[in-house]
């Protein structure tokens, strides 16, 4: 894996696939609940700061030109915190994968398979998840470079298929529940850019390292814009949606699409390209988990990791017993586990390995 | 003996033996070999004495059974003195006419050259220094008297090793030994019948060349040399498979192709140790990098005009002796779904085109599936109108939608099966029989419902657009995968089935060079894109490929238009 290289375009895409994942499930649905008309405002908000929070992270990685989070704990603490990093990263990647999978896997039992039991959804995922894991690195992110603008396209055309049934004034009051609810609180939905995570393994694989911080720019920039447009959607169509106990918000918005003749109703096209991402997402999360053992335990045949991870996903997506559990993990424990693993954690790392490298260079020079 | 077998005996006939015939299986054990006889038919260099080559070349080639195979031998004369020889050649891959009045009659017919009996020393220089004459001389050479006076021939090559000579024989020429010479004489008299350049038969173009290679591997690599019509063009001769030496020419042009490249495919070309290559489609599969996916990655024309279009692009073609097509390697994706005829339309007809072929291949791979995904479980998606008319076309059949389509898809297989083996007459009569016949007799015996005969005929269309026919044949093949994707799991299984397609697809690579390139990530790519630019504006090559000359033309080609900028001022 560390042999491939990726362009600029590709690790825009690739960090794009985590933003986006997690919307098609229930996560506007939960910055409606907490921000109420507010939401747009406040995304705005929390994007401006995920923008500074990412150029610290660039000027931070400035010093570790081709080292990610992993090599860079090891040179702070030694192997043992580079063991501890990994395998809070593995369980990150592979715990928000299981979620993701089995939160979705639910959405699709209720919609299209209600006779089904879900380990029967999940296996097919699985499944793709062991080949996806034997091809390489960069065909993986190749692969995500074709799914991704398919799903950006989505919901784009969801927006503007929509328009004839937004009721803009639902946006207002436009400060919500007011300004701290908004502006302080709101804070934490800082962990819509949970996807800063994948920054962090990022620079190792980079054709062009140069680009670093236009890549994450342009993908805080791009993720911001497609956040606007779910929540936008969702905001303008259904007024007491966030009292309304409903699954995957987006599929009914594209319910609601009239346009032609050709088709009754275009829910299952969308669906069959969010199940496109969702898998593009496992697929991530495998592969950062697998490197990120890899570089733990200097295993030179990955071979078997292939399968151990998927199955690992596998098991975790069915220990939740139901729905209302996945929901009140992902709604109450995710957006902190985020909170805590990508934005201070991970920066916290970076910067106490910048102050130890000028420590030494003040060393040095004396 | 009872009463039965008496009477049998008495009065019927009985064989006492039949005759049966048991091809018996090799055993285990090791066979004495006859070690002596084995050391002389593996004997490489030419004997001095004409007499034991005459013996070798008769054993080597058995040619007391072997019918075409002709030993003439005669005395030759040269410069007063005799010496036995004898032509070695394969009836009817010669030229007759050739051999008679330029091989046979000058080694055997008296002229003044070859009875004079003089010195046959020759005195190259002479110098007279203090009343003493030094003379340089050069001695009487036999071979290359023989060479230089006695043939009358444009290519006259000299070995001291049999199997080259063997090897040339085989090819069409004749081999000349001659006494006390340990070297023999290969002389081209090539005169085989052999096929004219005709128009090409699978690959069809409105505005394009009419002219198709042929099995002779030399009238090929002389079309490619016409077109090229350069210098760099190079053609490089490799001997494929140990029984049937089938000459390949490996063709690029030097200052355009990446020197990696061509190193790479002469690479797997000299090291395949097989017996034979008879076709184009085997050594495809000999030397492309194993894929899941089956994907061609190689793309096999019988076009010469192609072949210069993508040698003038940097890549590299293989002609094969005996194979009416050129391989031209690398690969893409995007490269199946193109035609010749696409650089010689207009651009805007040629990209519409291009976009009807890739909703063909989309409408192969995955209209069967989408149908029965959606007949089996998302029925919503269809308007009320067409899905009533759908459910009441299925009224009447009692199978579930996969035997269905299944057993029409199998069908239409058969028939295109059966309309490609049949006698070209017969070909029509079978695609009326099949399309029109069964197909409405199906229908009306209620075993497949109308809309299905659509979705199947919609799919064989689409494949049949689809320029590359090993590309359609892999959308084929795969399209059964996806109809049991959608119908296990519906979108589900379409959407899984998909994403494993693509990552395999992004997988691969033809000859070093992603298989996706110019697909993913969707970006210009110089020099490539799927859809074409105008032509002024294809000044690059596809950067892909690494090519020594990035530039195809300049930067401004009409020169015509803008006489008098400079390129800098035209973007």
């Amino acid at each position: 894996m560390t042999n491939t290289k990726i362009s600029s375009i590709e690790a825009i895409m690739l960090i794009l696939t985590i933003f986006v994942s997690h919307t098609i499930v229930s996560l506007p649905q939960n910055w409606i609940s907490n921000q109420k008309s507010a939401i747009i405002l406040n995304l705005i908000y929390v994007g401006i700061i995920a923008m500074l929070l990412v150029y610290v992270i660039y000027r931070l990685f400035k010093n570790f030109s081709s080292l990610d989070i992993v090599d860079i704990s090891e040179y702070l603490g030694g192997k043992t915190l580079k063991n501890i990093i990994g395998g809070i990263f593995i369980g990150y990647f592979t715990i928000s994968a299981s979620i993701l999978l089995r939160e979705f896997c639910e959405s699709l039992r209720v919609i299209f398979f209600p006779m089904t039991d879900v380990i029967y959804i999940i296996i097919p995922f699985v499944i793709a998840m062991f080949i996806n894991n034997s091809v390489s690195f960069g065909s993986n992110v190749k692969t995500i470079s074709i799914v991704l603008p398919l799903v950006l396209f989505s919901i784009v055309f969801l927006f503007f298929a929509n328009f004839e049934n937004f009721s803009f004034e639902r946006m207002f009051p436009i400060l919500g529940k007011g300004f701290f609810n908004t502006f302080i609180l709101g804070l934490g939905n800082i962990t819509a850019f949970g996807g800063i995570s994948c920054i962090y393994f990022l620079p190792p694989f980079l054709k062009e390292p140069k680009e670093f911080k236009k890549i994450c720019l342009t993908s805080i920039i791009i993720g911001l814009l497609y956040f606007i447009f779910c929540v936008s959607t969702i905001l303008f169509m259904f007024s007491f949606f966030t009292e309304a106990d409903e699954k995957l918000p987006l599929y009914f918005a594209a319910r609601h699409i009239e346009f032609g003749v050709f088709f009754q109703r275009y829910e299952s096209l969308f669906m069959l390209i969010w199940i496109l991402e969702i898998s593009c997402y496992l697929m991530v999360a495998n592969r950062f988990s697998m490197n990120v053992f890899q570089k733990m335990t200097n295993l030179k045949n990955t071979k078997y990791l292939a399968f151990i991870f998927p199955i690992i996903i596998f098991g975790i997506s069915l220990i939740p017993k139901n729905y209302a559990i996945i929901r009140f993990f992902e709604a109450q424990i995710y957006s902190y586990l985020i909170l805590f693993i990508v934005f201070i954690l991970s920066i916290g790392i970076l910067i106490f390995a910048n102050l130890k490298k000028k420590k030494e260079r003040e060393l040095n020079a004396s | 003996m009872n009463f039965k077998n008496i009477l049998s005996s008495l009065f019927t006939y009985t064989p006492k033996e039949t005759y049966n015939f048991i091809l018996l299986e090799k055993s285990n054990s090791k066979t004495s070999i006859n070690h002596s006889e084995e050391n002389i038919l593996n004997t490489k260099k030419i004997f001095p004495t004409v007499s034991i080559n005459l013996e070798y070349v008769k054993s080597k080639y058995n040619s007391m059974i072997n019918s075409d195979i002709v030993i003439r031998e005669f005395i030759i004369n040269v410069r007063g003195k005799q010496y036995s020889a004898f032509l070695l050649y394969i009836d009817g891959m010669i030229n007759t006419d050739i051999m008679n009045r330029f091989v046979i009659e000058p080694l055997m017919l008296r002229n003044k050259s070859n009875l004079f009996d003089g010195n046959h020393d020759r005195i190259i220089s002479e110098a007279v220094a203090n009343n003493i004459t030094v003379r340089k001389v050069k001695k009487f050479n036999l071979p290359e008297y023989i060479m230089n006076c006695l043939m009358p021939q444009n290519t006259v090559k000299q070995y001291s090793e049999f199997e080259k000579i063997f090897n040339d024989v085989n090819s069409g020429n004749c081999a000349l030994f001659i006494d006390t010479l340990d070297v023999a004489f290969d002389i081209e008299v090539k005169g085989f019948e052999k096929r004219g350049v005709e128009k090409p038969q699978n690959e069809i173009v409105v505005k394009g060349a009419h002219e198709a290679f042929v099995e002779n591997i030399r009238t090929n690599t002389s079309l490619l040399r016409r077109s090229v019509h350069n210098e760099n063009l190079i053609m490089e001769n490799i001997e494929i498979g140990k029984i049937t030496k089938t000459n390949c020419a490996l063709c690029y042009i030097k200052n355009l192709a990446n020197s990696d490249l061509v190193g790479e495919i002469r690479y797997r070309l000299n090291n395949l140790q097989i017996d034979s290559m008879l076709s184009g489609g085997q050594l495809e599969q000999l030397i492309v990098d194993s894929n899941f996916l089956s994907m061609p990655q190689i793309i096999s024309t019988e076009r010469p005009d192609k072949c210069t279009s993508y040698l003038l692009d940097g890549r590299i073609v293989i002609l094969i002796n005996g194979v009416p097509y050129g391989l031209i390697i690398p690969a893409i994706l995007t490269d199946f779904l193109s035609s010749p005829d696409d650089k010689n339309m207009n651009t805007s007809f040629s990209n519409f085109i291009k976009f009807i072929r890739i909703l063909a291949a989309g409408i192969t791979l995955l209209l069967p599936g989408i149908y029965v995904a959606i007949c089996s479980f998302h029925q919503e998606l269809l308007p009320t109108d067409l899905l009533y008319s759908i459910i009441v076309s299925r009224e009447n059949v009692p199978f579930p939608v996969i035997l269905e389509i299944l057993l029409l898809e199998i069908s239409f297989e058969l028939i295109r099966e059966a309309g490609l083996r049949v006698p070209s007459p017969i070909g029509p009569t079978i695609s009326i029989v099949g399309a029109l016949v069964l197909g409405q007799a199906a229908v009306s015996a209620g075993i497949v419902s109308p809309i299905l005969i659509i979705v199947v005929a919609i799919t064989g269309i689409a494949s049949f657009a689809v320029p590359d026919y090993s590309y359609s044949f892999h959308l084929r093949l795969y399209r059964f995968i996806f109809i049991f994707l959608g119908y296990c799991c519906g979108f589900l299984g379409i959407g899984l089935g998909l994403f494993v397609y693509i990552s395999l697809l992004c997988n691969t690579n033809s000859f070093g060079i992603p298989y996706t390139s110019g697909i993913s990530p969707f970006v210009y790519t110089p020099g490539h894109s799927y859809f074409l630019k105008p032509i002024w504006k294809r000044d690059l090559r596809s950067n892909y490929l690494n090519p020594k000359k990035e530039r195809r033309q300049e930067k401004i080609a009409m020169k015509w238009k803008y006489p008098f900028s400079k390129e800098d001022d035209i973007k």
